[in-house]
């Protein structure tokens, strides 16, 4: 069950206002680097959502940012509309996808859902790699940022831009708090824990199980526009598997089922992969021996670790481990 | 078009599905004994082919590499076995896909340091490098001799599973392993052998495949997703399962690739999809009845 803590809200306006000063007096690079991490984070924590809460791992969240992405660049770009409308029908179109795979997927667990979502996942980066009228494996560019001129916002600052991620990841983290707090949260968390139960009691569990996954889907659509207005350009390669691969180890770093984890376990990354990447090209080698550190550690993840030393030296009695295995 | 073409293709077919066998098989036994998720395994194939090249460049022949690096990749899969698969079998899927999936990353690094980040040629051996009659058309003779080896392996497993003591054993586990330990199974040295004979086909698999397409550091993660749907599709922890799926998705990723051109692929998914949401089991279970 999830609980928004005070060390909770704590850590989360801390690395809000830490990222926002870093954009702020940091140069262009360093703002690029906080759109990067809120891009990431969004994402993330839109997998815990299902990963964390609901046990269902899935290996299609790069396809569900890519398919919001390509269906804002097809409307706003080749058909003209408008860019607000374009982008909540993007929204919406990766909120469908989602809803389809966890209808579809509804009986499924453990790993034959993580195959399964693989192979939703791969489908979509196999259209978008193949067509060509959305210019294949080259993508396509022409892409506009949302123009809030009347607002007196000019969005293509860089400055502005990251704040208005950041603005951005601070929504998605109170929707997926809100929702997981509701009695659909509950009820989601309930079917983690036994299915069976939660059937007995009635619920509709596919149901239940599908519209989570395509809430997860709505967040992860936030970050696929957000992916499309940073660089103005996308490809396939935002929906190949192994994007959600790193979602999913970010999620596992930071700490599966907290939901704060996953946003700080997004801003590490991000910066360790830049400061890796000034020493050696291999991060790749860091990256995956500090996963398997990380789960032959017990899989707390970082924040996860820190929330369950807190909890001890306070001595109150131990919360339930929400993070079962998938 | 004439017959001759799609002879052709069909030996192509075949010779893939070879290939996706000698993967596949070692990853759905595996699966079926430990219930152990290895995305590793693509990494392993990987390792294969460049030890392969480098044995063969050592030893300047290719059939000194075909069966030393096999083993040293079987040595590689024993220490994994030791250090963490060993512990991770009642982690959970989610833990072994992870760990698995941070394997991946470390062997892709290992041999971006290793051997450079471009793509490495093995060429076969001489005997082996003009062309035979087969069917009436001119095939290449080492990707017959692939089929060729590909069909002995399939042979030579076949027999072990179901006329050997130790094939009687495994089947046993796979199909309840706690009652297969209470009668006087060593199970865990059970697992120990098949995951290493696992790591050897793997291996094998790789020095093969660098004749015909060149080794790659992307290779082992293009190839985990077609032998993770044969898996899936064939059922796991079974041979008639791995033949069945190798088959269908050769046949359908080399002939699609003929006939609709770019959606083969999706073919192949829109199956996966299907077979998981109707027959989660797969099509050729080892065990009846569960899931």
């Amino acid at each position: 069950m999830f609980r928004q803590t005070l060390p909770r809200t704590l850590v989360l306006l801390v690395t809000l206002a830490g990222l926002a000063l870093y954009a702020i007096l940091g140069g262009f690079f360093a703002r690029e680097l906080v759109v990067s991490i809120a891009i990431l984070a969004i994402l993330a924590v839109s997998l815990d959502v299902v990963a964390g809460f609901g046990g269902m791992v899935s290996l299609a969240h790069g396809a569900m940012m890519g398919l919001a992405a390509y269906t804002y660049a097809i409307l706003s770009v080749k058909l003209g509309w408008p860019l607000l409308p374009s982008a909540i029908l993007g929204v919406g179109a990766s909120a469908v996808f989602g809803t389809l795979i966890g209808w579809i997927t509804g009986r499924t667990t453990g790993i034959f859902f993580i195959m399964a979502t693989l192979a939703f996942g791969q489908m979509a980066y196999t259209v978008f790699f193949k067509w060509r009228w959305l210019g294949g494996d080259d993508g396509m560019g022409g892409i506009k940022r949302f123009d809030l001129g009347w607002a007196g916002i000019d969005l293509d600052d860089s400055l502005i831009f990251a704040l208005f991620a950041l603005a951005l990841l601070a929504m998605v983290y109170a929707a997926a708090a809100w929702v997981l707090r509701s009695a659909f949260g509950r009820t989601l968390s309930g079917i983690h824990s036994n299915e069976d139960r939660m059937r007995a009691l009635g619920v509709n569990t596919v149901l239940h199980r599908a519209r989570a996954l395509g809430f997860s889907a709505l967040l992860a659509g936030v970050a696929g526009i957000l992916a499309a207005q940073h660089v103005l350009y996308i490809s396939p390669e935002l929906l190949v598997w192994t994007v959600s691969g790193e979602v999913l180890i970010v999620v596992i770093l930071g700490g599966l089922g907290t939901l704060i984890g996953p946003l700080v376990g997004a801003v590490i990354f991000v910066l360790l992969k830049d400061a890796i990447s000034d020493y050696t090209d291999h991060w790749h080698i860091v990256i995956g021996l500090l996963l398997i550190a990380t789960v032959l550690a017990g899989g707390r993840g970082i924040y996860g670790q820190i929330e369950h030393w807190l909890s001890r030296r306070i001595s109150s009695p131990p919360e339930p481990e929400e993070a079962g295995d998938a | 078009m004439d017959s001759g073409f799609w002879i052709l293709q069909f030996l192509n077919a075949v010779q893939f599905s070879m290939l996706l066998f000698l993967l596949s098989i070692g990853l759905t036994v595996i699966f079926g004994l430990l219930h152990f998720v290895n995305l590793a395994h693509g990494a392993l194939y990987m390792l294969g082919a460049y030890i392969g090249i480098s044995v063969a460049a050592a030893s300047s022949s290719f059939w000194v590499a075909l069966i030393v690096a096999p083993l040293i990749v079987a040595l590689i899969g024993a220490a994994l076995y030791i250090t963490l698969i060993d512990r991770l079998r009642d982690a959970g899927p989610m833990n072994q896909v992870l760990v698995t999936f941070g394997l991946i990353f470390v062997f892709l690094d290992l041999v971006r340091i290793g051997w450079g980040d471009v793509a490495l040629g093995l060429s076969a051996p001489e005997a082996l490098s003009g062309t035979s009659r087969i069917l009436g058309v001119q095939y290449p003779s080492y990707r017959l001799f692939v089929i060729i080896l590909g069909l002995a392996v399939m042979a030579g497993l076949w027999i072990t599973l179901s006329r050997t003591r130790i094939g009687a054993m495994i089947r046993a586990s796979v199909e309840n392993g706690d009652m297969a330990a209470a009668l006087g199974i060593n199970v865990g040295r059970l697992f120990f052998i098949v995951f290493c004979v696992g790591c050897v086909l793997a291996g094998l698999a790789g020095v093969v495949a660098a004749p015909v397409a060149s080794a790659t550091t992307g290779m082992g993660i293009s190839i985990l997703i077609p032998t993770l749907i044969v898996v899936v599709i064939g059922g796991l922890g079974s041979l008639q399962g791995a033949i069945a799926g190798s088959l269908i998705v050769g046949f359908i990723e080399t002939f699609g690739a003929v006939l609709v051109p770019g959606f083969a692929a999706i073919v192949t998914y829109v199956l996966l999809a299907a077979v998981l949401v109707a027959r989660p089991q797969g099509l050729l279970p080892a065990r009846g009845g569960e899931q």
